[in-house]
């Protein structure tokens, strides 16, 4: 009986492509987070912001409406680097919050349950798993950041014509690229908390308290040490210098911007770190 | 002798919407009892309410006197090995039975014994100082098992204690249970397989979508429900012909033709009735190559108390 | 066998003892100790840049002090270091930013953004105990400011923010809610808290066990992380200055402030452990109380009082200095209640206490388990 002879082989027959494969996981990941009502609920708060600005920038290209209410009321309503920047500010606070709601249940419970051995049976690598949890959260962030924001600025293209574009379209750069580092941050943040504490509802505090925590550390050097550079500690304070940077607006916080790239870099190789670490499929236990 | 029973009296546990067990009423008595019904009947449920992990939402509970939610008191003379696959990451298989003891008053030295002790039991002792974490699944069964017989208890609960052991494991184990039982102890255990604890069991509690379906010995158990229909398998030449003059009996309720049609499975209400039409069909000139019961096996019995109730 | 109060008692010893063991070693409680442990660092590293700085500029020679004030704003980088010679410190460098041309932009012109180039200039002058460190922009000074390179008074200042801010706030916080919510919902997730209920123990025993355990572990990162703290600060000032300071108010500057952490940790265990038991989602209250605890300033005075940290700020010897870089309107808003005596402080806290462990007292007997709804 020459069982022996009918050993393993491995599934030679067609694949469907990297793409198709790969996107299966968002799609049903999408599906399930949207059908979450706090997710939806917050979603819908996020929008809030981006409608007042965008009253705002009709406002500001229809003089004649306020035509009679001075000048002072001229300077406040202009569109430049400091009005994104306010913008900006406002949907990465939804950012992290979505971040912190959304983000643990993708990996958390997955690791939780033994889940990754599932999805590692299957034509898909370990980065292809992450870049899917990835893509997910990217994918929703975007919705609250960087489609307003540039949505916004395109409405004031339209609205103020090509001579304000050819002008100012470092604004429209900066908005785009600005929130898409801050979602690549914040997500990874996400992913790396849920890896970490693979408990759900921790995980999301620990996005929140991950952004707090540092926020004080870095005042806590600043008032300890009578300087300003602490604040680089900060991915928030960090982030919003290389803002500055990117709108031509000046900055209160006095750092130094090439410091700030650093502090962020260094942060997500960190972040990327402890995934690698974190999610494997079996854990050998010594 | 009421105080050396276990007693479910009227018990119904919901989760939430989900019915767990519903108006399970018990009387278990020492010796080995097992718990059998599909995935999802209800038996971890009831050893669960039974060792006080969850409460009822109606009845009551005595195990040998003494309520589930007196944990401190029940608890002594109760050991429980449940079906949750985990252990505590921290310990290795001999600190985490140790540990157990400890809280029992035991002194170190004598928790320390009686924790080796228990691993001899399972012979679990090459494996006792690596972590459980890192165990096997027959490893953890093993441990948990050792964990729950460890103080020696008078009720000892285990669900699906089985499930995962290798042959060998498997014979020593059931051995185990035998010699507990005899020492007149209670030994309630839980499996889906009916054939496997048929032989060992005392007393056997078949259970089904929540509620008890029959209880008390095998071939007991096939009396008490006379009045469910007997099966027989009838092998035959013409065996549609034969099914014809069989339908015009009153006892018989359902017959299905084999596929090859040289043979078929009759139901009826009326073993005496269908004996003798049989004999009638014989004697007007029908072949038929012989008759069997289809349902003195448990796996019939299983298959109609089970499958009928889904 | 009747159970005792002295078997019970051993009982949570042994259930004390193992958690304990998790609290202090488990892999996740790094992160307890480096919040803890994080602002004795910062304040040893200030102690440290300190020490150096005075030990390479005293070899370099002192500036005069009267000189030092006589520096005016406007005046250049060359006639200041004409008058006071050789700076210890001398920094360089270019600040470069885009802005406006002048005249573009304005009426119908066009915007036209041009790089502007700014050069910048750090001067630090050192008494023998004051530095000053004097801003340029294009060669003129722009801000001066003149302080002593230590100073206990101010130090003593900053630790007492930085207690209130950041170790109350954040640090005992986040502490605590990793350390006792972990006791329970730990377990839970582990799928193990069951091997405790079948252990002939009663709940409030095992609550008790485990709340023994996590105040201990609290209790011990964190009071010596403050007392820590608090050594460190004072280390690298003068021990003449610092002997007079702990006779006259620094020993009970130093207990006051333990006992608030310590209390830090009974206030906030005990309710993250009856949030960890009650609650299916115990970061929903837990940002609650987060956000309670940071906007207690502004709410009326009666209001203030319910709340952990109204007590624990109550302890504090050193009302907190008011963070100036707040917007002035809303350091107008803050209006701090009158502090509590601490008498009532500690009772306060003890009766809260007592209060929410005895509702999870009475709640670990309701609770079974299910670990599939997790
Ligand atoms: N924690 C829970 N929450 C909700 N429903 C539950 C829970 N535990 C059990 N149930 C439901 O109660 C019913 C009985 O479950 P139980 O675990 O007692 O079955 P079982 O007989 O032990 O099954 P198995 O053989 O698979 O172990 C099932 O319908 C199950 O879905
Ligand atoms: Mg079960």
């Amino acid at each position: 009986m020459a069982v022996y002879r009918r050993g393993y082989q491995r599934y030679q027959g067609p694949l469907t492509g990297y793409w198709a494969r790969f996107l299966v996981a968002p799609r049903f990941a999408w599906e399930r987070l949207f059908q979450q009502r706090q997710v939806v609920i917050l979603l819908v708060g996020a929008m809030i912001w981006p409608l007042f600005c965008a009253v705002f920038i009709y406002l500001a290209n229809h003089s004649e409406l306020w035509a009679g209410l001075g000048g002072g009321f001229k300077n406040f309503l202009e569109v430049n680097g400091k009005f994104f920047l306010v913008f900006m500010n406002a949907q990465a606070v939804f950012a992290v919050l979505l971040a912190a709601l959304a983000g643990p249940g993708l990996i958390a419970s997955d690791l939780a349950n033994n889940a990754l051995p599932l999805y590692f049976s299957r034509p898909m690598s370990r980065p292809d798993y992450v870049l899917a949890r990835l893509l997910v959260l990217i994918g929703m962030l975007s919705l609250v950041t960087w489609i307003p924001g540039a949505a916004l600025f395109f409405m004031q293209v339209g609205m103020a014509g090509r001579g304000w574009f050819s002008e100012n379209w470092r604004l429209g750069v900066g908005v785009v690229a600005g929130f898409l580092i801050w979602v690549l941050i914040v997500s990874l943040v996400a992913l790396a908390c849920s890896a970490y504490v693979r408990w759900r509802v921790v995980a999301g505090g620990l996005v929140l308290g991950f952004f707090f925590v540092l926020g004080g550390v870095a005042k806590m050097v600043n008032t300890v040490f009578r300087v300003e550079w602490g604040s680089v500690l900060s991915p928030t304070a960090a982030m919003y210098q290389i803002w500055c940077d990117m709108l031509d607006v000046e900055t209160p916080l006095g750092l130094n911007t090439a410091e700030c790239i650093g502090t962020l870099v260094v942060l997500g190789v960190l972040l990327v770190v402890v995934l690698e670490r974190k999610l494997r499929p079996v854990e050998v236990i010594s | 002798m009421t105080t050396a029973e276990v007693i479910f009296d009227d018990i119904s546990k919901f989760y939430g919407e989900v019915l767990g067990v519903n108006r399970v009423s018990l009387r278990i008595p020492p010796g080995i009892t097992s718990l059998v019904g599909p995935n999802g009947s209800g038996k971890t449920t009831l050893m669960n309410l039974l060792t006080g992990l969850i409460l009822p939402d109606r009845g009551s509970i005595s195990v040998l006197g003494v309520s589930p939610r007196d944990p401190e008191t029940m608890m002594r003379f109760t050991g429980y090995a449940t079906q949750y696959d985990a252990a505590p990451r921290w310990a290795t298989g001999f600190e985490f039975i140790t540990t157990g003891l400890l809280l029992f008053g035991c002194s170190r030295a004598e928790a320390e014994e009686k924790a080796w002790k228990a691993l001899e039991w399972v012979s679990m002792t090459e494996a006792a100082h690596r972590k459980v974490a890192a165990y096997s699944k027959g490893m953890r069964q093993r441990v948990r098992l050792a964990q729950a017989i460890a103080h020696n208890p008078q009720v000892l609960v285990l669900d699906e204690p089985l499930n995962g052991l290798d042959p060998l494991v498997r014979a020593e184990t059931i051995a185990l249970f035998r010699a507990w039982a005899a020492e007149g102890r209670h030994v309630i255990l839980s499996s889906h397989v009916l054939q496997e604890v048929d032989v060992i069991s005392d007393q056997v509690i078949l259970i089904a979508n929540g509620m008890i379906v029959a209880e008390g010995e095998i071939r007991g158990v096939r009396e008490e429900i006379h009045d469910h229909p007997s099966q027989f398998v009838i092998r035959c030449r013409d065996a549609s012909r034969i099914a014809a003059l069989l339908f015009n009996e009153d006892h018989v309720t359902e017959i299905k033709l084999n596929d090859d049609r040289q043979g078929m499975l009759v139901l009826t209400k009326d073993r005496e009735q269908f004996a003798r039409a049989l004999s009638r069909i014989a004697l007007a000139g029908h072949e038929i190559d012989g008759v069997v019961p289809a349902d003195e096996n448990v796996d019939a019995l299983y298959e109609y108390l089970i499958g009928g109730g889904r | 066998m009747t159970a005792t109060i002295s078997f019970r008692a051993r009982q949570a010893c042994t259930i004390a003892r193992v958690e304990l063991r998790r609290a202090f070693f488990s892999k996740r409680s790094f992160w307890v100790y480096l919040l803890a442990l994080f602002p004795a660092v910062v304040f040893i590293g200030h102690g440290i840049e300190a020490k150096i700085d005075r030990q390479r500029w005293s070899a370099k020679g002192f500036t005069p002090a009267a000189l030092l004030d006589g520096i005016k704003q406007g005046e250049t980088s060359e006639a200041v270091r004409g008058r006071l010679g050789t700076p210890v410190s001398d920094e360089k460098w270019d600040h470069r930013r885009r802005v406006l041309r002048e005249g573009s932009g304005k009426d119908s012109e066009p915007r036209v953004w041009e790089e502007k180039r700014e050069q910048r200039r750090r001067l630090t002058y050192f008494d023998g105990r004051r530095r000053a460190d004097l801003w340029f922009e294009n060669g003129v000074l722009r801000s001066k400011s003149i302080r002593p390179l230590l100073n206990l008074e101010e130090d003593r200042q900053v630790f007492a923010g930085l207690f209130q801010y950041f170790y109350l706030r954040l640090a005992i916080f986040f502490g605590c809610l990793g350390i006792f919510m972990n006791l329970f919902r730990g377990d839970m997730l582990d799928k193990t808290l069951h091997f405790w209920f079948l252990a002939p123990i009663r709940r409030e025993v095992l609550l008790l066990g485990k709340y023994a355990a996590g105040l201990v572990a609290a209790v011990v990162i964190f009071t010596g992380g403050a007392l820590l703290c608090f050594a460190a600060m004072l280390w690298p000032h003068d021990p003449g200055e610092v002997q007079v300071y702990w006779q006259a108010s620094g020993l009970s500057h130093a207990f006051w402030y333990a006992a608030a952490a310590a209390l830090g940790c009974v206030g906030y265990g005990s309710v993250f452990l009856a949030a960890g038991l009650l609650l299916r989602n115990p970061i929903v209250p837990a940002a609650t109380l987060l956000l309670w605890e940071a906007i207690n300033g502004f709410l009326p005075a009666t209001l203030q009082k319910v709340s952990v940290l109204y007590y624990l700020q109550s302890l504090c010897p050193i009302p907190a200095p008011m963070d100036n870089s707040a917007p002035a309107f809303i350091r107008m808003l803050l209006s701090p209640a009158e502090p509590a005596s601490h008498f009532w402080s500690v009772a306060g806290l003890l009766a809260l206490t007592a209060l929410v462990l005895v509702v999870a007292a009475r709640a670990s007997r309701r609770i079974e388990i299910s670990y599939s709804t997790e």
